[in-house]
Formats: structure tokens, C-alpha cells, sequence
């Protein structure tokens, strides 16, 4: 016995629609222009269920939603002012098709959000989320998350834990809402044989050998907590930042956010979360202009030093995950990787 | 643009001039960075130090407005280093004889000297220019806002024909535009003097061919140009004005000439999304559908046309501009029946030529095509002008300096100089809306360097009065070294700070664009 | 491990009691939770802050200027800065606002109840160390003397007058004042804060030091103790940060490694010289 499991690829609409009787079921679909996102799945047979390519989204925006009502108000006088509780739950949700790299992005949002303080909001809808992850067999172009160590196979952090085998899914049980699923449809489920494990170990080597970059994460990362880096760097990074913010909200673990009034009426009103970057100068000044972050380079190497130095300082590990999503969608080349091989190219 | 955008990329040298290309142009910056990544060199001509500027390997930071004597010294320089490419003039371009005559004149250390730029600088731009194989010219409004922008623009094409660099791929001559539709917008005649797909009005071929088309007849001689319109004044031409997503009293040079021509109107109706300045004058208000609320086309800088689908439905009793324009021909007598914009891009394609591949179901398939497509198989046209110019052979118009007209001088002692910053778009009618972008910057500074700061005892963020000979606007200062001794900056999206008071009321007389760009200013602390 | 404190972002309604007009451009208000519950189970340090809440204009972090003696009553001064302020500035007594807190590591009290200390203020910095003061004068068990140095820019910008007149009273406190620019009839100091260091006896063996201001002031009297012998964790200030969440997940108040909100705002020399704080770069 490996007290692994299969479940037969043929089976598998068969065992999401079951899945998605008793939760919702989020999954990479591609629409109808072609793109592949974490979507919400209305009805298991009409949708096309994309494996192969990465999602162009993590599942962050379910957890941290990109716009978040925390609370309503209203505000009728200014003797009648009061706020009522928004609903920030998420319904029994599934998570299918994880990939390594935004497993860990949840792992690290675990930590942000539950670590120190008990975000409520986050929490709510994490207790209420079934992550189903998916190691990952061939590494897209821009991907490094065998050097952050995020991927490309995680053996913790997901309920059920899937690897494609070929014809089916080898399925390892993680947490226990992973187990409560394996018994509650015990029929999909088969025994592994030592040969589906041997098959797992078999794609797990081929992955790590097929990473298209050769990224020195634990380099630059000694590199930061020791000398630092040249000046020059960050000088080059933020004249070509061009303060889109896109990197921070296609990122997994990039969890800053602001919190702003959303006035409906006269008298009412939402307060609302929003996903912010701390690359824009907007995100540290302060009322009357006055701005702690005086420069853009400033703005560049808190990013690059909260991912890659202050989260190893503090957590032991860094928050970059290695999905390389920020390389496709920087248009100034001032992504994470640039940084890194950057930072190494000088020592 | 006579390239491609990506075309950019591949380039050996690439010329920037009056392009604030990182904050107005974004995605076409990237391509110039990646390409400078790859080892092309990057040659910026601007009066500030834009950012783009500090990333050249050359800045020719001119004078404001001498951007002519600037290329005709680089084009004396090509011909004295014999780099002209002698092949292409002769076989591809005429009345070059008349330029070289007119650049053997000319007096490089004058020219240097009307520029501010050192000859040395020039001379290695011009030679950096004319020895690539594949070289661009990317310009922008800091071309063509100026009272002789018709005659940047042919001193940039004399330039790039003299040494070849067009008629072939990663080298052109590229026109950035402004907005995401404004080629579409100029493509289907949204200009006094033709037809869509640039057909002259004045002809009897093609004038003919539209009146059978609409069945109505059409005039024959030009219309105005849009200063004319919003100048007009008190009992200007016209009466009655249909304004569509524009915002003429922030955009339109001296304002307090705009707001006397469009209040004295018999009648005006303004179609935008949100109640802007222009709209709050008007009688009528017809709340448009935005570009997330509707199907159909935008043809961007790259001459590509490229469908837009709705991401949402019109909110509220808005409606596209397509639905308002039937409804109210419908009205006024002349019904239109559509049943679709895939219907309407049918009938574009067959009066258009260069659209005439373009239909929705091919668009859909695709990241849209590039015009001229002349038909359905027709893949499109990445560059322009391969094997011949439109026009037959390239014509070489020599150019000679014209001043700004006005001057900065004892009174007015500065040079404003006017564009756009990153966070906010043309007249913010959008981004202003934006808590983020408002974040970022929400007032309009006027950029001066230090030491003319120092000599008006001017701190950071100071309110000043800035006064032309035309109105009087007050903005906050920001202390920056982007800008030359003599020269201000400061951009027109703010209504509370409009620069177009100040704008000189002149224009280019070929093109009748305004001459935005520069006019003088006094300055003094509130 | 200890369990986290659950934050669910809620403001609790509080009602503005008084308002104390301290200035042109400061006023402190005087506040009660309108939920008796929320008054009975409040507690707080010298040093925290709440996020105070206003109609339509989001959330804003105001140090507390009273102490945790005054049963039932916060006090927050707030300077007229933004949109938050400038609509607080137009609220009258009776009106409702929001707040969550506290939030913040406070001063350490329980080190400064057995030392001198010197007070160094600037502004509305006077606010978060008020509390400070007003908690050892109510700390029975205090023995040590006060020194307070408070800078204003003009005589008409000094603001707590209240506050100053009572510790003036005061046999253990010594206050003193300062204008950057005086004006007609203005007899007291002209100069900045640190000039009044002359004019007061300084024993860094005993005493503490204690700043608040703006940037550039801070950066100056952190200079001019630490100049003056005082060691880094003598020398101990209180920073001010575009804070959203208050509880360390937002990241908007973020210096170097830390966050303002959860690891300060009050830091002594010590810690922020291992940050790039402009406060002293």
C-alpha cells in the first residue's frame, strides 16, 4: 500500500460535478477569447476545463477579492452615523487545479492574513476553501519556482494534492477536508500501485530538469541581507518602472491593499478594500502631501527587499513563488526576474 | 505610423523627438526599452530631460521650437559625411536637389546656436542616424503643436528619406497617436477635407461614389477645421454644434474663446460619458455608452483595427454612440438601418479602400488587421510604402526655421511648454474619476527649475500665478531639474488649472493644428 | 502560541462630547463610545492611535493625546491635513464618528515611570506625548521630574494652552515654549526647539527623551541628544505613516523590514537606526 490514490482521468468531469453539487467550484477554464483563468464554474459539462496552460489569474482575487465591501454605512446626520457588517464569507468553495506556485501563494497569505492579527474578512472565506493542487509537469517559459522552492511538486499545503500520470491523476490526501472528499466518493478513487508512484517520481524529475531559466533566488536573497546591492540597480529598475501596478495585483503573494469610502448616496456608503501596489507614490502619502518614500527607487527596492529579504528575515522563506506571471505582464522591464539576475549579475 | 509597433524592437537606432514616450505612450516605450536591451541606440530630442531622455544614449535637449534648424544641421552633416543613401533618392524620391541646395546654405554653427544644442551632439546623432541599417523616428505632439508642424513633420520624412531609413521593415517614420481611436476617427474623414479612407472631397469619383452610396448630395469643398468651429465666436459660422466625447473647453486653445463661441450657439448637444466641461454648456445631453458597453472597432497608432467587445451592459439609459447617431438621423428625416456594427464595418469596407478586407468576422479571429487591407484576402500591412510611396515617389520638401510666434521676452519672460503627465489622460472626463490615478497626482504643477526657483524665491509647492497675454491660471510649483532654465511645464488635464487660458490662439496654416506647445508666460508667487 | 486578536474592520460609533479649539489649525476632541459596553472594556496606552472614521471619507490613524487615567474619555487632536481632517474640523459636539483601536505599540511606560524625562515637541507632536505626561503627573507612584520643550512656528500657532497652563502649575514640570518666527508682542524664545536645550538641565544618566513633530524636527532633537550623551534607547519617538489597516496586513505604513502600525509607531534610536527612516537619514 502507498497510501496514495488514482482517479481516472476519464472520471474526472464525473467527479467535479459531484464536487461542484455540494461547493462551488473554481478552475482554470479558457473563455472564449482563448485565455485560461480561475473561473467559477456554472455548469461542469459546458465548461472547458484548461490544465495545460497557466492561468493567467492565481486564485488570490477569491480570497483577497479586488474589491472587498468590509462594511456598509450610513450616515443620514452627523448624529446618525453607523456601520453595518458586510458579508465577506465565501460559500464552501473548491479550488481545483492549484499549481504549486499559487498553492504556496495561499500558504503565504495564510501567514500574512491569520499570523499576528486574525484578518476576518480572509479568514471567513479560508475556512470555507477545499485547495485540490496540481503538480506541475512542464514548467511554463517564464516560470522559476524550483529556485523559490515553491514548486514544481508540493507535497503540503492542499487538501488532495493531484498529479498527472497519463491516463489518470495520482491523488495524495493532504489536509482532512481532502480526506472527508476522498471517502465521501470513495468509488473514484483506486489504490495506487507502485508503479503510478514510480510514474509520479519519473514527471517530477523530468519537470525540475525542464525549467527554461537558471534563476540564483538563494544568491540574491544572501546577497540582500548582506551587502545589499548596488544602488545603481534600483536606479535602473524604477526609470523603467513604468507605475502600472499590474505586477502587484497578477502576483499570488502581493497582498497590499488600501481601504477607501464608496459613497452610494448622500447618506450611505460601502468601505471598501482594494488591491494596492507599493509601487505607486499614492500608497504612502499622507494627508497634506508629506511622503516617507521620497523616491521612486525607494518605492522599487521595497518590493523587491519585502519579497526577497524582510518576509525571509521573517517567515524564513521568501514571498516571491516564482509563478513568473510579473514577467509577462511588465511592460517596463522591471520585473522580479530582472531584479535577480540583475543583483547576480554584478557578484 | 509607417511601421508596426513591435517593428520598434528590432530597430538599430531609434529617434525619439518631441515624445514624452514612457508617460504618453507607454507600450510603445516598451518596445523602445526591450530594443535598447538589445543594443540599439536611442537618440532623444527634447527641450526636458524626460525620463526617456535620461535612458538615450544621445539627448538633444533644443531650445522649444527649433526642431527644424536642429534636423537640417543633422541632414548637412549627413551629406558632408557623404552617409546619404544615394540608391534610394535617386530610384525612390524626387526634388532632393532642392533640399541639398538649400542644407549647402546653410551655417552649422548657426544652427547649433539656434538650438542650444552643441554641434558635437549633433554631429554624432546625425552620424549614429545615418549609419543604421534600420532606423525609426518616433514623433509626437512636441512635432506637431508648433506653427510650423507640417514642416517638422516633412523635415523628419527629408531625414529619413535622405538616408533610406523607410520603405522597409524596422525603419519608418512614426506619428504616435494621441488616443486610442484617433487614426480610426481620421481614417473614416473625421477631417474637414476628405471622404473616409482619405478620399478627397474635391473629387468628382469619389464624391459621386458616396452620394450614390447615401443618396444625398454632398458638398464638394472643404469643411472647417476645428478651430475655426470653437473659435468662431459671438455669430460664428455655425449655429448648431453635435459634440461627441470631446471636451473643447479644456482641450481647444484660449478658452474664453471657446466658452464665447460654444454659449452663443443656437443649439448644442454633447454625447460623453460623464458631464464634463463641455457638456455642462450644452442644451441637450446624451449620455453615451463607454467603450466597455459596446461592440465595434478602434484603430490605433499601428494603423490596426481591432475589435472591441463589451464587458458590460450600458448602464443605466446610456447608449452607443452608433444606437444615438441612428436614432437621430432617424429623426431628422434620414433613417438608418443597421442591424449591427458588423453591418455598418460592411458598408466602411466597401466605401473604404484600405478597409476593404475589414469585416467583424475576420477581426474576431484575430488581433486585428493592419490597413491598407484592401480585400478579403488581404493579410493586411505591417509597414507602409514597400516597393513605392503612395503618393508614387517621395517628395523632399526642404523646410526652413520658423520662430514660435511668440517669443518669451521682457514681460513674459518664460517659455511654457504644455503636455501630458502619466496618471491622467487628455481632460481626466475619465481618469479624475479615479481614486488611484487621483492619488497619484491630483493638481497641476508647474515644473521649473531650480535656478529660476531661486531667483523668484519660489519653494516647492508654492501657489503661483502664471499669465500669458491671453488669461491667467494659478498652480502649484514643483522644483524640477526636467526643464531648462527659461522654460515652465505643466500639462492641460486639470480643469482647475487650464493651460489653455494661457495657449496661444496661432496655428499651423498647412494642417490648422494649434500651436500648444509654446507661448510666454510671467510668473509670480500668489 | 497566543491567539490572534480577530479584526473585522468594524468602526464602533462614538459620540464627540467637547471640542477644544487648540489652534487655527488643530482642534482636540473630546469622545465617548456610544455603546456603554465599548466604554467599560476600552483600554489603551501613551502612544497608540486609533482609526478614526468619518462620513464618506474613509479611515484615518489619530494618536491618543489623553491617557488611559481619563475614565470613560478619549482625547484625539487633530491637525486640519486632508479630507478626513478637514471634515472632522466642521463637526460640532453631539456628532458621531467611528473608530477602531487601538492599535500600535505604545511607550514603554513601565521604563519611563522610573526616569526623567524630557519631553520635545513641535505642533501638533505635542498630542501623543501629552498623554504621556499627563499619565506619569497621574501616576502616584512617579517621582521623577518633567521637562517639556515645545516649538511652534509662530506665537499664534502654539497650540494645548490648556495642557501647558496645568503643567506650569506644576512644581515637577518644567515647560518651556518657542516660536521659529515671533511676532509684535511675543516675549517668550525665538529659534528652533533645540536652542531651549541651553536653558534646561540635561542628565542623560537619568532621563529619557522624548520626541514628536515633524520629520525634520525629529531628525534634528534626535541629533542633538544623542549629541548630548543620551544612549539610543534613551532617545525615543513616535512616527507618523499613510496607515490603512492598522493591524500590520495592509503594508501602506511599511519601513524598511517593519510596519509602523504594528512594530511603532514608536521606536527609539536604537531600532531606527537599523531602518531607513527619513526621520533620521
Amino acid at each position: 500500500m502507498t497510501g496514495k490514490l488514482t482517479l481516472k482521468k476519464d472520471h474526472l468531469t464525473a467527479f467535479l460535478r459531484k464536487l461542484s453539487k455540494e461547493y462551488s467550484l473554481v478552475a482554470p477554464l479558457q473563455n472564449r477569447h482563448g485565455d485560461t483563468l480561475f473561473t467559477e464554474i456554472d455548469d461542469v459539462d459546458s465548461a472547458t476545463l484548461d490544465l495545460a496552460k497557466q492561468p493567467q489569474n492565481s486564485i488570490k482575487q477569491f480570497l483577497l477579492p479586488q474589491r472587498e465591501v468590509l462594511c456598509t454605512y450610513r450616515c443620514e446626520s452627523a448624529e446618525a452615523y453607523a456601520f453595518t457588517p458586510a458579508d465577506t464569507a465565501l460559500p464552501p468553495t473548491v479550488f481545483f487545479g492549484v499549481r504549486s506556485c499559487d498553492l504556496s501563494g495561499v500558504l503565504y497569505m495564510d501567514v500574512t492574513f491569520l499570523h499576528g492579527t486574525s484578518d476576518s474578512p480572509y479568514r471567513q472565506k479560508r475556512l470555507k476553501s477545499i485547495l485540490i493542487g496540481l503538480n506541475c509537469n512542464h514548467p511554463f517559459p517564464n516560470c522559476f519556482c524550483n529556485a523559490t522552492k515553491s514548486g514544481p511538486f508540493l507535497e503540503d499545503g492542499a487538501d488532495l494534492q493531484f498529479t498527472d500520470i497519463g491516463d489518470c491523476f495520482l491523488v495524495e490526501v493532504g489536509r482532512s477536508q481532502g480526506q472527508a472528499i476522498v471517502e465521501k466518493w470513495r468509488h473514484f478513487f483506486t489504490p495506487a500501485e507502485e508503479q503510478d508512484v514510480h510514474r509520479q517520481y519519473q514527471a517530477f524529475l523530468e519537470s525540475r530538469g525542464s525549467f527554461s531559466h537558471i534563476v540564483h533566488v538563494d544568491q540574491v536573497i544572501k546577497r540582500l541581507q548582506g551587502e545589499g546591492v548596488p544602488d545603481a540597480i534600483w536606479h535602473q529598475l524604477s526609470k523603467r518602472c513604468q507605475d502600472c501596478g499590474g505586477c502587484a495585483f497578477i502576483c499570488p503573494t502581493c497582498t497590499c491593499f488600501t481601504i477607501t469610502d464608496a459613497p452610494l448616496t448622500a447618506e450611505s456608503g460601502e468601505r471598501i478594500r482594494s488591491w494596492d501596489a507599493c509601487t505607486f507614490s499614492g500608497f504612502t502619502k499622507m494627508a497634506g502631501g508629506h511622503n516617507p518614500v521620497v523616491r521612486k527607487t525607494d518605492a522599487i527596492r521595497q518590493r523587491f527587499m519585502h519579497k526577497l529579504c524582510y518576509d525571509v528575515q521573517k517567515h524564513g522563506r521568501p514571498s516571491c513563488v516564482g509563478c513568473g506571471r510579473c514577467v509577462d505582464m511588465c511592460f517596463g522591464g522591471t520585473d522580479i526576474l530582472r531584479f535577480i539576475n540583475m543583483a547576480c549579475a554584478g557578484s | 505610423m509607417t511601421n508596426s509597433i513591435n517593428e520598434i524592437e528590432n530597430a538599430q537606432v531609434i529617434l525619439v523627438s518631441g515624445s514624452n514616450t514612457t508617460e504618453a505612450h507607454p507600450q510603445v516605450a516598451r518596445r523602445m526599452l526591450a530594443a535598447v536591451d538589445g543594443g540599439a541606440k536611442l537618440i532623444v530630442i527634447d527641450p526636458r530631460k524626460t525620463l526617456l531622455a535620461e535612458l538615450a544614449d544621445i539627448h538633444l535637449a533644443i531650445r522649444p521650437g527649433t526642431d527644424i534648424p536642429l534636423l537640417n544641421a543633422m541632414m548637412r552633416i549627413i551629406l558632408d559625411e557623404n552617409l546619404v543613401d544615394d540608391l534610394f533618392v535617386e530610384m525612390r524620391t524626387e526634388n532632393y536637389y532642392k533640399l541639398r541646395d538649400m542644407l549647402y546654405r546653410l551655417d552649422l554653427d548657426e544652427m547649433a546656436e539656434i538650438t542650444g544644442v552643441d554641434l558635437e551632439s549633433i554631429n554624432k546623432a546625425a552620424q549614429l542616424y545615418a549609419q543604421a541599417q534600420k532606423a525609426v523616428i518616433c514623433y509626437c505632439l512636441g512635432i506637431t503643436q508648433h506653427i510650423c508642424g507640417t514642416r517638422n513633420v516633412q523635415a523628419l520624412a527629408n531625414l529619413a528619406m535622405m538616408t533610406g531609413n523607410i520603405e522597409k521593415e524596422d525603419a519608418g517614420v512614426d506619428p504616435l497617436r494621441g488616443q486610442n481611436n484617433v487614426q480610426g476617427a481620421c481614417d473614416m474623414g473625421a477631417l474637414p477635407n476628405v471622404f473616409p479612407s482619405y478620399q478627397a472631397v474635391g473629387n468628382d469619383d469619389y464624391r459621386e461614389k458616396f452620394e450614390r452610396a447615401w443618396n444625398v448630395a454632398l458638398p464638394g469643398t472643404a469643411g472647417l477645421s476645428l478651430l475655426e468651429m470653437t473659435h468662431g465666436g459671438k455669430a460664428g459660422p455655425i449655429r448648431a454644434m453635435y459634440i461627441m466625447g470631446e471636451n473643447p473647453m479644456l482641450s481647444d486653445p484660449v478658452l474664453s474663446k471657446v466658452q464665447e463661441t460654444l454659449t452663443n450657439l443656437d443649439f448644442l448637444v454633447v454625447a460623453d460619458i460623464f458631464l464634463s466641461e463641455t457638456a455642462q454648456l450644452a442644451h441637450v445631453v446624451l449620455p453615451a455608452a463607454s467603450f466597455a458597453e459596446k461592440i465595434g472597432t478602434f484603430t490605433n497608432s499601428e494603423r490596426r483595427v481591432q475589435m472591441v467587445r463589451p464587458a458590460i451592459a450600458p448602464l443605466g439609459n446610456c447608449r452607443t454612440d452608433a444606437d444615438i447617431i441612428s436614432a437621430l438621423s432617424q429623426r431628422l428625416g434620414y433613417p438608418m438601418y443597421y442591424d449591427s456594427p458588423a453591418e455598418i464595418m460592411e458598408e466602411i469596407s466597401m466605401l473604404a479602400p484600405i478597409y476593404g478586407g475589414m469585416h467583424h468576422d475576420r477581426l474576431e479571429k484575430c488581433w486585428g488587421l493592419q490597413w491598407p487591407c484592401w480585400d478579403r484576402s488581404h493579410p493586411g500591412t505591417p509597414f507602409l510604402h514597400k516597393y513605392y510611396f503612395t503618393r508614387g515617389k517621395g517628395h523632399f520638401v526642404p523646410a526652413d526655421h520658423q520662430p514660435p510666434s511668440e517669443p518669451p521676452d521682457q514681460e513674459y519672460p518664460f517659455m511654457l511648454i504644455t503636455g501630458r503627465i502619466y496618471h491622467h489622460y487628455h481632460t481626466g472626463t475619465m481618469t479624475r474619476k479615479s481614486s488611484t490615478l487621483n492619488r497619484e497626482c491630483n493638481q497641476a504643477l508647474l515644473q521649473i527649475n531650480k535656478a529660476d526657483a531661486h531667483k523668484l524665491r519660489i519653494r516647492n509647492g508654492d501657489m503661483l500665478e502664471v499669465a500669458s497675454r491671453r488669461g491667467m491660471i494659478q498652480l502649484a510649483a514643483e522644483i524640477s531639474d526636467q526643464v531648462p532654465p527659461g522654460s515652465v511645464y505643466t500639462t492641460f488635464h486639470f480643469a482647475e488649472a487650464p493651460i489653455n487660458k494661457l495657449c496661444i490662439d496661432t496655428w499651423d496654416p498647412l494642417a490648422q493644428c494649434p500651436e500648444y506647445k509654446v507661448c510666454a508666460v510671467h510668473i509670480s508667487k500668489t | 502560541m497566543k491567539r490572534s486578536p480577530l479584526e473585522d474592520y468594524l468602526p464602533r460609533p462614538a459620540q464627540v462630547v467637547e471640542i477644544i479649539s487648540e489652534n487655527s489649525q488643530i482642534k482636540t476632541f473630546v469622545l465617548r463610545f456610544v455603546d456603554q459596553h465599548d466604554n467599560a472594556s476600552f483600554s489603551y496606552q501613551p502612544g497608540q492611535f486609533m482609526m478614526v472614521s468619518l462620513p464618506h471619507c474613509g479611515e484615518a490613524p489619530i494618536s491618543f493625546s489623553s491617557t488611559p487615567a481619563d475614565k470613560g474619555l478619549i482625547r484625539l487632536s487633530v491637525r486640519r491635513a486632508g479630507t478626513l481632517t478637514t471634515a472632522m474640523h466642521g463637526l460640532t459636539t453631539g456628532a458621531i464618528i467611528g473608530l477602531r483601536g487601538p492599535y500600535g505599540k505604545p511607550f514603554p511606560m513601565e521604563y519611563l515611570a522610573q526616569r526623567d524625562l524630557l519631553f520635545v515637541a513641535g505642533g501638533i507632536g505635542l498630542a501623543p506625548l501629552s498623554s504621556v505626561i499627563n499619565s506619569c503627573l497621574a501616576n502616584p507612584d512617579y517621582q521623577g521630574h518633567i521637562t517639556i520643550l515645545y516649538g511652534s512656528r509662530t506665537p499664534e500657532d502654539i497650540a494645548f494652552m490648556g495642557d501647558i497652563a496645568l503643567w506650569r502649575q506644576n512644581q515637577s514640570v518644567h515647560c518651556l515654549l518657542t516660536v521659529d518666527s515671533g511676532s509684535a508682542g511675543w516675549q517668550g524664545n525665538t529659534g528652533l526647539v533645540t536652542t531651549l536645550f541651553e536653558q534646561v538641565e540635561i542628565n542623560p544618566a537619568q532621563q529619557s527623551g522624548v520626541v514628536c513633530g515633524p520629520p525634520l524636527m525629529i531628525k534634528a532633537v534626535l541629533k542633538a541628544l544623542e549629541k548630548r550623551g543620551f544612549s539610543d534607547k534613551d532617545i525615543i519617538t513616535t512616527m507618523e505613516r499613510h496607515m490603512k489597516c492598522g493591524v500590520g496586513v495592509c503594508r501602506h505604513c511599511h519601513l524598511d523590514g517593519k510596519l509602523v502600525c504594528v512594530d511603532g509607531p514608536v521606536f527609539n534610536l536604537a531600532q531606527l537606526k537599523k531602518l531607513n527612516a527619513m526621520e533620521i537619514s
